[in-house]
């Protein structure tokens, strides 16, 4: 056969358009439940996402960074006496690396909180008063007296839950006990220079900040030596999220030893990775069984203008119509169907999470004040986000499910034998 | 005129339920080119079987269809669809447009396929929408359009593609005297301006008044074969 028969793109794309708009209300009810479908998907993954975002931001400027330096036994086994014995040089050289971040030299401890009138074990964190991130925070919820300020080496600030307990006000002296490897314990006196209140349990009740250098004592005390300014850790807070795994390899190569470890906050919460992968998981069941429904309203509308055309099928095939291009024409109907089914459901999803990514929605009727996940807490009012990726990625697995929806019914349309067709 | 259509020893059998069915027997026949011939016969005698079979829609069980040189077993089912495009035309029973499309578009529809250039394929859509009497309606859809009107878009979709045979099963069966004497009359014309060799199935007596040959077949088999007029 020398002639060859050709169907120009316009006149595919001109019938399957034409088909498509045959039964206006099948279409219509199709195209709105898939969009409303999708629409509903992209909302809650905005969602989900915005939550996820919020809780890991939030456990990195209320935890330890993004990347921390620590003693290699500290995590599993956190004690007073695991600490990094050179923090300076170990400064001096991660400023040398231009890290795009904050540095934030950090002791941890934990300690008993003691007053005349009440003990408390609490975890005290000795910071850099200027500089560290945690000021940012935790400045602006002081209910009472200041932030803390070197003219005060032995001021502290301590939530308002420990207040209440150990019973003190804005200057009341508080008595720091630190226990030590082989027994013994380290006694400090500390003034309370402000109470703060964040609304957070965790931090109201049992958090002292300190200056760096009051905390040293304890470290000094444990054998460290002052001059080389021991430390727990150094929390990293990169500037670019994105650049969290790249910094973790290239420092975990240059100062991973035997007795220091570098770790990024997914080492240093697990439990909020696992938080988030089984939510993910249960989102994802979810986005499963809407695309589901997507599916099968294509698929029934699609199949159904197709067992609707067997006739005129029939007589395509006997003008002459190959089986290639009846399944490129049925094909393209189902192109045609997802794409409008993917524009207006961007537009109905994508105007609820513009709506919800400038206004927030307010759960704090749902989360109580104080309420943590995880090991970290969700900011009450949630506002949606969704990433570059996932626009693209929800776009490619709606349309690739919609258009691999269309490949039964076009085999189906093509399969039909032009005699039998013309005789239904 | 030389032999355009060649059936030798066709056989068709089929079963229906548990029944075989013998619908064409040992036919025989030469169609030369230009002739409009009619099948006649009964209702189940094998006309549109018949019919089925030298379009390439149905396969014989046995014997061999020679159409224009080429033997039609001979050749893959894709290669039928093409041969179909470009050397058969069709006229249905009932209408058989795409309801989607214009009459015009219906017209172009075959030469689009064909792979014909817009301007040369809507020129010839109109010309022979003109000839069938329907230059007026060429926009309107097929549900639009009255059952003659439909089957005379048929007949000018036919023809604009320049196929060498036109099968026509029963075109006028569906149709009333005046729309059937019409559409008949503008068949005749075509096939005799064009040259083109029609091939129909009728019950229709006002055929044996324009064909030039009439076939009759009875139980699938010939019966007779009679020249009418030249």
């Amino acid at each position: 056969m020398e002639q060859k028969a050709h169907l120009p793109f316009s006149v595919f794309m001109m019938l399957a358009w034409r088909n498509l708009w045959r039964h206006k209300r099948r279409t219509i009810i199709t195209l709105s439940s898939i969009a409303i479908g999708f629409g509903l998907t992209v909302f809650s993954i905005g969602m989900q996402d915005s939550g996820h975002n919020n809780m890991v931001d939030n456990a990195i400027n209320m935890g330890d960074g993004h990347i921390t330096i620590q003693h290699s036994e500290y995590l599993h086994s956190p004690a007073n006496h695991r600490f990094l014995s050179d923090g300076k040089s170990l400064i001096e050289s991660l400023i040398n690396e231009n890290i795009n971040a904050q540095i934030a030299p950090r002791i941890s401890l934990q300690i008993l909180a003691s007053t005349a009138h009440n003990a408390v074990g609490a975890a005290m964190q000795g910071i850099e008063i200027d500089n560290d991130p945690l000021r940012k925070l935790v400045e602006k919820k002081i209910i009472k007296g200041t932030w803390l300020s070197a003219d005060k080496p032995r001021g502290v600030i301590i939530g308002d839950g420990m207040a209440r307990k150990l019973k003190v006000k804005i200057g009341s002296k508080i008595v720091i006990i630190a226990g030590k490897k082989g027994g013994d314990s380290e006694s400090q006196l500390a003034r309370v220079q402000g109470i703060f209140r964040s609304g957070i349990d965790e931090l109201d009740k049992f958090l002292i900040l300190s200056p760096l250098d009051y905390a040293s004592k304890y470290l000094i005390a444990e054998g460290g030596v002052e001059e080389k300014k021991p430390l727990t850790r150094i929390a990293i807070f990169l500037n670019d999220d994105k650049s969290m795994e790249s910094w973790k390899n290239i420092l975990s190569e240059k100062y991973d030893t035997q007795e220091v470890s570098v770790l990024d906050w997914e080492d240093m919460l697990p439990q909020l990775v696992q938080y988030i992968v089984i939510d993910d998981m249960g989102a994802y069941i979810m986005q499963f069984i809407i695309l589901l429904v997507i599916v099968f309203g294509i698929i029934n509308t699609v199949l159904m203008g197709v067992l609707e055309r067997t006739r005129e099928f029939g007589l395509l095939r006997a003008l002459g119509m190959s089986k290639n291009y009846l399944v490129y024409m049925v094909l393209l109907e189902t192109v045609l169907l997802s794409f409008l089914s993917v524009v207006i459901g961007w537009t109905v999803g994508g105007s609820v999470h513009l709506y919800v990514a400038t206004y927030g929605i307010d759960f704090s009727a749902m989360i109580p004040e104080g309420t943590t996940f995880a090991g970290t807490f969700m900011d009450p009012i949630v506002y949606s986000e969704l990433s570059g990726d996932r626009i693209f990625q929800l776009t490619i697995i709606v349309f690739v499910a919609t258009l691999s929806s269309g490949i039964y019914p076009a085999i189906k349309a093509s399969r039909i034998p032009p005699i039998e067709a013309l005789k239904s | 005129m030389s032999i355009l259509l060649k059936l030798k020893d066709i056989e068709k059998y089929y079963t229906q339920g548990e029944i075989q069915v013998h619908a064409l027997r040992d036919i025989n026949l030469d169609v030369a080119e230009g002739e409009f011939a009619a099948l006649v016969g009964p209702s189940g005698s094998g006309k549109t079987t018949l019919l089925n079979i030298i379009g390439g829609l149905d396969v014989p069980s046995s014997g061999s269809i020679v159409l224009n040189g080429i033997n039609l077993s001979d050749i893959s089912s894709h290669d039928l669809s093409k041969f179909r495009l470009f050397q058969i035309g069709f006229i249905f029973q009932a209408y058989n447009l795409v309801p989607v499309l214009s009459a015009l578009e219906n017209v172009e529809l075959v030469m689009v396929l064909q792979g014909r250039d817009k301007k040369e394929r809507t020129e010839r859509a109109k010309h022979y929408l003109d000839i069938v009497g329907l230059a007026s309606m060429m926009d309107r859809r097929p549900s639009a359009l009255s059952g003659g009107q439909q089957q005379r878009v048929a007949v000018a979709r036919a023809l604009a593609a320049g196929p060498k045979l036109v099968l026509a099963d029963e075109p006028t069966a569906n149709l009333d005297s005046e729309n059937a004497s019409a559409l008949l009359d503008i068949m005749f014309k075509l096939a005799k301006e064009e040259q083109t060799t029609f091939l129909f199935s009728t019950h229709d007596p006002r055929v044996m008044d324009v064909a030039h040959r009439i076939i009759t077949l009875s139980d699938g088999i010939i019966k007779n074969d009679e020249i009418h007029f030249q």
